[in-house]
C-alpha cells in the first residue's frame, strides 16, 4: 500500500489505516468483536419493536375507542397480585349486572355498550370434541366489535332474551369442528344440549396469546343461565363517541357505577374502569421493560467488544512503543499520537459497526420470516435511526475503549520509548 | 557575529532510579557553529549518547543551560520541541529505526506527516529527491524489511533529510554495518556537510570519528578533549560503491 492514495483522510486516519493494514488479522478479529456487539444491538432493537407491535396488536384487536368496566375484588388495586390471585383462588365478584350496562349507556359520550361473560365448555360435532372458550355477549357486540361475519348472521336481542340455543363460531374453530363442510344450519352439542350454528366469523389473524378465531360467541343470557348458571357479568364494554373526552367519560362511569353499587368509599370499589389508552400505557411499561432488558443484554456484548478493543489497543501500544518514540523523535506531538491511536480504535469500531448493521439487519429479517412461518404476526422493523444509533454507539465504544491506551501512548517520552525497542 | 547553532553552559544530566542518583554528564560547555561536522567520541557509558539526546531535544538536561539557535531550550514547551525536532533536526540511529512492513517511500514520508506548517510544499517531490540523494530510487517501493542493513541506514538518512533540517544527528550510524556499507554512509554524511548541513556524529570508533572535521572526546560525563582533525578521512569511493 506504498502510495495508496488516502489524501482524503486526515493524517491520523491515514496513519491508523496504515497501522491496521500492517496488523490485518488482529484488526479483523477486533472488528469481528464489535460486529457481534452491534449485530446484537440491531437484532434487539428490531425485535423489541416487533414484540411491542405484536403485544399492542393483540390489545388493539378490541379497538382503541373503548372503556372497559371489569369486576374487581374490593380493597385491591385492579392491576395487582392480590386481585389476580384472589380471582384465581375462586373469589367471584357477582355484583356486576347487565342492568348496569343499560344505565351506563345513558352517560354522555357513550355511543353503545355490550356486556360480556367468558366461559369454557366442550363443543362436539360428530366425532370432533373441542374445549372451547366462549364469549357470552349481548347483541350489540356485533355492531361495536370490528369482527365481521364470513357467513350466516349474528344473534338478535330477542334470541338473547329468550335463551336461544344458537352459536356463532370463530373461523379456526369452525375449521377444527367442520373442516371444509358448511357449518351454518348444523347442530353442535354443548353440555349435551344441541345448539344451532347460525354464523361463522371471518378470520382475524393475530395468532399468539389470544385469538378471536378460536372462540365461540353465545348470547349472554344463554351462556349465563344454560351453561354457567349465573346472573352476573364479567365486563361491560363501552364504546365512546369522542376519544378526546375518554378521561372525562371514565370519571363519569366511575361515579355512576358507585351510585349503582351504593359505594361511598372508593377503596371498596367492586369494579375497575379502564380505557384503551390506559391499557396501552400499561402495556407500554411492560414492553418498555422488555426492551430495556433486551438492550441490557445487547450492551453486554458491546462492552465485551469494547474490552476487546481496549486489549488490542494496549497490545498495540506496548508493541509499538518504539514506533511511538520514533514518531515523537521526528516531530509528532503528544496529541498526534493520541489521535493516531484513537483514530485506530474508532476506525475499528466504525467498520465493526457497519458490518454489524448489515448482519444484524439480515438476522432480524430472518427472525421475522421464521416467526411468521410459525404463525406469529412478527413484523420486520428497520429504520435509519438504528444505523445512526449503531454507528454512534460503536464509535463511542471506540473512543471510550481507545482513550486510555492512546493516552498511555501519547505520554511516553520519546527517548524512553526509543530505548525500549 | 554569527551566533553558534548549539551552545551549552554547565550542562549536566542525572538519572534518579528509585533514589539511586547516577550522574551521567557534568559541566558540559560546548559551542557548535553552523556548517560544522563534529564527532562526539567516547567509550560506551561515557555519556556521549545522552549528550546527543539532550542536544537533539529528546531529553531535557537536569541543570545548566542549552541554547539552540540563540534561544534557551528550557523555555520550549513539549509541542515546540516536537516542532523543532521536525523542522530543524534530522536523526539517524544505530538501529535504523524504520517502520517495519512499510515501504521505503512511506518511511521517508513519515516526518512530513507532522509538517503542520506545510514548509515542504511539494511533499511527493521532496520524498523522491531524498530517496534519490541516498541512491535508493530503484528500491522506493520495497518494504523496509526487504532491505540490507546499509540500505536501511540510507533510508533512515533520506528520512532525516526530507524535512530539510539544518542539523543532523547520527548516533553510531555505522555501528551495525559492514565496512563497505559504513563507508557509503560516511560518504553521504560528508557530502551533506559539504552542501552546508551541520552534522553531529556520535561514535566510539576513532576511525569513524576521523571522517569529521572536529572531534569532541567525552570521558566519564565531561569533555576530555576538543580538537580539529588534521588529516581528515574521506570515503571518496563511496559514490562509485552506490552505483
Amino acid at each position: 500500500m506504498s502510495r495508496f492514495n488516502l489524501n482524503f483522510l486526515k493524517t491520523p486516519g491515514k496513519i491508523a489505516l496504515d497501522a491496521m493494514w500492517r496488523h490485518k488479522v488482529r484488526a479483523a478479529l477486533t472488528i469481528l468483536g464489535i460486529t457481534v456487539g452491534i449485530t446484537a444491538v440491531i437484532v434487539v432493537l428490531s425485535a423489541g419493536r416487533a414484540i411491542e407491535d405484536f403485544i399492542v396488536g393483540q390489545v388493539t384487536m378490541f379497538g382503541t375507542d373503548y372503556i372497559n368496566v371489569e369486576v374487581k375484588v374490593p380493597s385491591t388495586e385492579h392491576v395487582s397480585s392480590e386481585n389476580v390471585s384472589s380471582m384465581a383462588q375462586g373469589v367471584t365478584v357477582t355484583t356486576l349486572k347487565e342492568k348496569d350496562a343499560e344505565e351506563l349507556k345513558k352517560i354522555a359520550n357513550v355511543r353503545d355498550v355490550y356486556s360480556g361473560q367468558t366461559g369454557q365448555a366442550v363443543f362436539s360435532y360428530q366425532d370432533q370434541n373441542k374445549v372451547t372458550l366462549i364469549f357470552g355477549v349481548t347483541e350489540s357486540f356485533d355492531a361495536i366489535d370490528s369482527g365481521e361475519l364470513d357467513e350466516g348472521r349474528f344473534f338478535t336481542d330477542a334470541e338473547d332474551k329468550s335463551l336461544a340455543r344458537v352459536v356463532v363460531l370463530g373461523s379456526s374453530l369452525k375449521e377444527k369442528l367442520f373442516g371444509d363442510e358448511d357449518a351454518v344450519g348444523k347442530q353442535i352439542k354443548i353440555k349435551k344440549q344441541s345448539y344451532r350454528v347460525i354464523g361463522v366469523m371471518k378470520e382475524r389473524g393475530g395468532a399468539g396469546i389470544f385469538s378471536f378465531d378460536d372462540i365461540a360467541f353465545l348470547p349472554l343470557q344463554t351462556l349465563q343461565k344454560l351453561i354457567l348458571g349465573i346472573d352476573y357479568v364479567q365486563f361491560i364494554y363501552l364504546q365512546v363517541e369522542n376519544t378526546a373526552l375518554t378521561d372525562v367519560t371514565v370519571d363519569d362511569v366511575t361515579v355512576r357505577m358507585r351510585e349503582l353499587h351504593k359505594i361511598d368509599d372508593p377503596t371498596k370499589d367492586d369494579f375497575a374502569v379502564m380505557s384503551a389508552a390506559e391499557g396501552l400505557a400499561l402495556l407500554g411499561t411492560i414492553t418498555g421493560a422488555i426492551k430495556i432488558l433486551l438492550f441490557a443484554l445487547a450492551s453486554i456484548s458491546l462492552v465485551v467488544g469494547g474490552v476487546g478493543i481496549m486489549n488490542v489497543m494496549y497490545v498495540a501500544v506496548a508493541e509499538r512503543t518504539f514506533e511511538i518514540g520514533l514518531r515523537k523523535a521526528i516531530g509528532a506531538k503528544s496529541r498526534d499520537i493520541l489521535s493516531q491511536f484513537l483514530a485506530e480504535a474508532v476506525v475499528i469500531t466504525f467498520l465493526g459497526g457497519i458490518a454489524g448493521i448489515a448482519i444484524g439487519t439480515g438476522l432480524s429479517y430472518l427472525v421475522s420470516v421464521v416467526a411468521n412461518s410459525f404463525g406469529y404476526a412478527w413484523k420486520f422493523h428497520f429504520s435509519p435511526q438504528y444505523i445512526l444509533l449503531a454507528v454512534g454507539v460503536s464509535v463511542l465504544v471506540g473512543i471510550i475503549s481507545g482513550i486510555y491506551p492512546a493516552r498511555t501512548a501519547a505520554r511516553l517520552e520519546p527517548i524512553v520509548a526509543l530505548k525500549r525497542e | 557575529m554569527d551566533q553558534p547553532l548549539i551552545k551549552t553552559i554547565h550542562l549536566c544530566k542525572e538519572y534518579d532510579n528509585d533514589g539511586v542518583v547516577t550522574k551521567v554528564l557534568h559541566n558540559i560547555d560546548l559551542e557548535i557553529k553552523r556548517g560544522e561536522f563534529a564527532a562526539i567520541m567516547g567509550p560506551s557509558g561515557s555519556g556521549k549518547s545522552t549528550l546527543m539526546q539532550i542536544l537533539g531535544f529528546l531529553e531535557r538536561p537536569t541543570c545548566g543551560q542549552y541554547f539552540f539557535d540563540g534561544k534557551e531550550g528550557g523555555q520550549f514547551t513539549d509541542d515546540e520541541l516536537a516542532a523543532i525536532r521536525n523542522e530543524k533536526i534530522g536523526f539517524i540511529f544505530q538501529s535504523f529505526n524504520l517502520l517495519p512492513k512499510t515501504s521505503v517511500f512511506d518511511n521517508v514520508r513519515l516526518p512530513l506527516l507532522y509538517d503542520e506548517k506545510h514548509r515542504i510544499k511539494n511533499q511527493h517531490e521532496a520524498i523522491i529527491a531524498a530517496i534519490k540523494a541516498v541512491g535508493l530510487y530503484h528500491r522506493m517501493d520495497n518494504l523496509s524489511n526487504q532491505l540490507s542493513g546499509g540500505e536501511k541506514q540510507r533510508v533512515a538518512i533520506a528520512r532525516a533529510l526530507v524535512t530539510e533540517p539544518e542539523l543532523i544527528f547520527a548516533d553510531e550510524p555505522t555501528g551495525n554495518l559492514d565496512s563497505k556499507s559504513g563507508k557509503i554512509i560516511m560518504e553521504i554524511l560528508q557530502d551533506l556537510n559539504e552542501k552546508g548541513k551541520t552534522i553531529i556524529l556520535v561514535t566510539h570508533e576513532k576511525y569513524t570519528a576521523e571522517h569529521a572535521r572536529r572531534i569532541i572526546k567525552i570521558m566519564d560525563g565531561t569533555v576530555e578533549n576538543d580538537y580539529l582533525v588534521k588529516e581528515r578521512l574521506f570515503a571518496k569511493n563511496a559514490n562509485d560503491l552506490i552505483k
